[in-house]
């Protein structure tokens, strides 16, 4: 029998699945590699140690999973996070460690650049809000700060590039990933003349954009033999992770939009529109040619639960910290919706989409003698489904859409799949039940799509199979729409005592 | 509670020649000079049961409260911030142990009951830590009474149970020292902690047991949370470390094959070898080959 593998280079970890021609789970294996902070604003990985954990972790499955039950591979999909850097020397050697997609300290270069009218342009140009996090700037900043390793820079990569080209020889970048560097030309598909001009590179110095369905030349053969495949083996570009969340929630067009909830999160929808949003809230990523996946992206998602539930867990009854926080959610569902008007702030490492504010903070709000334990656990998964929501409306003013797909670790969990029901009065769906990740099947999607089982991606995105899942329950919507209109207003109208308390805390 | 003060010369002492000082006192009265900072060859403990002592340790200043226990390692410098025992209660032991260098490696001697294999990731736990007092740690008071009540009245069997007794400290202040320094909320944290140890140490033969108990944890639960958080074996993970780091070495064309193996703690250049061609099917010395200009 055939099959078709995916590896997700993920922010932390390396997550291979296989499925058969018929999208079926065949199995999936994980391997983590660890997160750097030289700097509190630094945030870097090993591009060796992610190369070999995804080695390590595929021939280990290839053995146990594929070959001894007699799979056949057909292609292998790479999708990956979005805006690292990794830059290369003369001989294609990294000259350190790879910048990855949550490192800050470009966030100078992103204010500087934003507030110009040059940054206005970009946004329009390229679809890519301009933040820290983007390749744009973090380029710029080792041009201005670490001068040396960018003179000596033949060529700035992303992880994904660097791995595709260790296993091939070839530099290439799909649409979705270089999109999301803030330097492609998003109509003309090429890098944009004025953004390498700003961060002081050219053509030369970056990888060739392809297609997300391009196959790349064979598997080196020292690798086809540890590997044990063959040189047919198609190895495909593949996407960004954010995107293939996006295809493989079965989201496309008008109408529905998506919902991940993972440490950090997002609400996206697919179209054939680009969403011009005035103040630049919004992120337009290429995933085809005229197809472009548009949304928002949050910092606080499971990220600010784990830091609650770290904090304020009771480890004596509980295993590990999934299974205290299971036991958190248990409590959290003893109180009513609304957390009797206890509201929390999620920002607690600032916040993206819509407010880009990386001064944000965290904060409870409307405490009272009343309040237990039980309603802190409700009101912190309440302010970030909140979080959700305001990125959501601020989607609904370029696009309207009735129901939302929702993916991610948390969306497992049903009192947050309720909440976020009642919260966007919208009923929520989730993926019929197979095992594996929304990234995953999106990865299977492009296969597939590009051995031509399916005529284009659009036509794959509605092969999934969404099951009805959450219908949003009035009483609570209409408890929740008062509560997040404080919520609006505080996260606005905090600006000055935000900036404050960041440049307070900066200081300690 | 009992003053006392007995030295390797003090007969109470003369069947433990380990024990080079053994002491409890209280201070009512300041004196000046009473602890002044210097660095001793010998293993200290100083355990404090009442009062508020302010102490300098390797430059670093603690603050100790009833309860507490400071361990100063052979050549660290420990005093008094002032130079001075502050007002309280103190007890503290000095051993001279066969041998205990800095980075980790450690002999108790022929009277502790301890095996090679337990104390290798005692002496690590020891070299690598970097808080030398552990709180709350009340076992190690009444360790010491006990210590003193047994060598006071040398009833049958005083020598072995007094060599027991430091024996149980060593062992309750290892467990006591992983557990202060991992925290259950957080494996990831706790990770983080160790894979930094590994990689600053790459080229020891690092063994489970020492790994485990670096985290605090027993070897099943350890490797269980290891292999549930990154999908790797703690041994596997530490080829994975390895090789990356091989990997690193050999695009630089100035470190020669057989010192990568050994830097990145692969007991033979064969064993590397063999263990990086069935990873990545590339020897070495061919993946250099294939990955840097030759120059010759």
């Amino acid at each position: 029998m055939e099959c078709i593998i995916t590896i997700e280079i993920g922010t932390g970890s390396i997550r291979v699945t296989a499925f058969d021609l018929n999208g079926n789970l065949i199995g999936s294996s994980k391997g983590s590699y660890p997160t750097f902070h030289a700097r509190p604003d630094f945030s870097e990985q090993d591009p060796e140690q992610i190369f070999i954990t995804m080695l390590y972790i595929l021939k280990n499955f290839l053995n146990e999973k594929i070959h001894s039950k007699k799979y056949q591979v057909v292609s292998i999909c790479f999708n990956s996070a979005m805006h690292s850097v990794l830059p290369i020397d003369k001989n294609g050697v990294p000259l350190g460690n790879a910048i990855v997609w949550s490192d800050n300290r470009a966030k100078k270069e992103a204010d500087e650049l934003k507030s110009c009218d040059l940054g206005k342009a970009l946004y329009n140009t390229t679809g890519t809000p301009i933040h820290a996090m983007s390749p744009l700037n973090k380029i710029t900043w080792l041009k201005n700060n670490d001068k040396d390793r960018f003179a000596a820079t033949k060529k700035f990569l992303s992880v994904k590039t660097y791995i595709l080209q260790q296993l091939t020889g070839e530099y290439v970048v799909d649409y979705s990933v270089a999109s999301a560097t803030g330097m492609m030309n998003i109509y003309s598909l090429k890098w944009e003349d004025n953004a390498l001009k700003h961060a002081g590179i050219n053509n030369e110095n970056l990888a060739d954009i392809v297609p997300v369905v391009y196959s790349l030349k064979s598997l080196k053969k020292e690798y086809q033999n540890s590997l044990g495949l063959h040189d047919n083996v198609k190895l495909i570009a593949g996407s960004s992770d954010g995107c293939m969340a996006t295809l493989g929630a079965g989201v496309w067009g008008d109408g529905n939009a998506t919902v991940t909830i993972e440490e950090s999160g997002a609400v996206r929808v697919i179209g054939k529109e680009v969403l011009q949003d005035e103040k630049q809230r919004l992120f337009n990523y290429v995933l085809t040619e005229g197809n472009y996946v548009s949304g928002g992206p949050t910092n606080n998602a499971g990220s600010a639960f784990e830091w609650y539930v770290k904090q304020f867990g009771d480890f004596r009854k509980a295993f590990d910290l999934e299974h205290c926080m299971e036991n958190l959610i248990t409590e959290a569902v003893k109180v009513p919706a609304g957390s009797q008007g206890l509201i929390f702030l999620p920002y607690l490492q600032g916040e993206r989409a819509p407010i880009w504010n990386a001064n944000a903070r965290g904060m409870y709000f409307g405490l009272n003698i009343k309040h237990e334990q039980q309603h802190f656990i409700r009101a912190t998964i309440e302010g970030i489904i909140y979080a959700f929501y305001s990125i959501g409306k601020t989607l609904e003013e370029h696009r309207s859409f009735k129901s939302l797909s929702a993916n991610g670790t948390f969306a497992a969990y049903p009192l947050w799949t309720q909440l976020l029901a009642d919260v966007f009065n919208k009923p929520v769906q989730i993926k019929q039940s197979s095992g594996s990740d929304s990234v995953a099947c999106g990865g299977f999607l492009v296969s597939a799509t590009e051995l031509g089982m399916y005529k284009n991606l659009e036509e794959a995105a509605q092969k999934v199979k969404l099951l009805d899942g959450f219908h949003p329950q009035q009483q609570n919507h209409a408890i929740h729409r008062r509560q997040y209109a404080i919520f609006e207003r505080l996260s606005t109208k905090l600006f000055d005592e935000f900036e404050d308390i960041a440049g307070l805390q900066q200081n300690n | 509670m009992n003053q006392y003060f007995l030295r390797k010369e003090s007969k109470e002492l003369n069947a433990f020649p380990h024990i080079v000082e053994f002491a409890s006192r209280k201070i009512n009265v300041i004196q000046f000079d009473s602890l002044k900072k210097q660095v001793s060859g010998f293993l200290c403990f100083y355990y404090v049961i009442d009062g508020r002592f302010d102490w300098m340790i390797e430059e670093k200043r603690y603050i100790l409260y009833p309860g507490d226990l400071a361990v100063i390692l052979p050549g660290q410098r420990f005093g008094g911030e002032k130079d001075l025992l502050d007002i309280g209660t103190v007890s503290w032991m000095h051993l001279e142990l066969e041998h205990l260098e800095r980075n980790g490696k450690i002999a108790m001697g022929r009277w502790s009951r301890l095996s090679d294999h337990e104390c290798a990731p005692i002496g690590r736990i020891l070299s690598l830590n970097n808080c030398p007092v552990l709180s709350e740690v009340k076992e190690v008071g009444q360790l010491f009474q006990n210590m003193h009540s047994e060598l006071i009245n040398q009833e049958i069997g005083y020598t072995v149970r007094i060599n027991q007794m430091i024996d149980e400290l060593f062992i309750l202040m290892a467990r006591q020292l992983t557990r202060q320094n991992s925290s259950r909320r957080d494996f990831p944290q706790t990770f983080m902690k160790l894979e930094q140890s590994l990689r600053e140490n790459l080229s020891h033969q690092w063994t489970l047991e020492e790994m485990a108990a670096l985290v605090g944890l027993g070897t099943t639960a350890f490797s269980e949370k290891v292999k549930n958080y990154t999908g790797f074996s703690p041994l596997n993970y530490l080829i994975n470390i390895r090789i990356s780091e091989a990997i690193k070495l050999l695009k630089r064309p100035d470190v020669h094959v057989t010192d990568i193996a050994l830097d990145v703690g692969f007991y033979s250049s064969q064993h590397f070898a063999t263990t990086f061609k069935k990873l990545t099917g590339y020897t070495p010395s061919d993946f250099r080959k294939k990955n840097i200009p030759q120059t010759d």
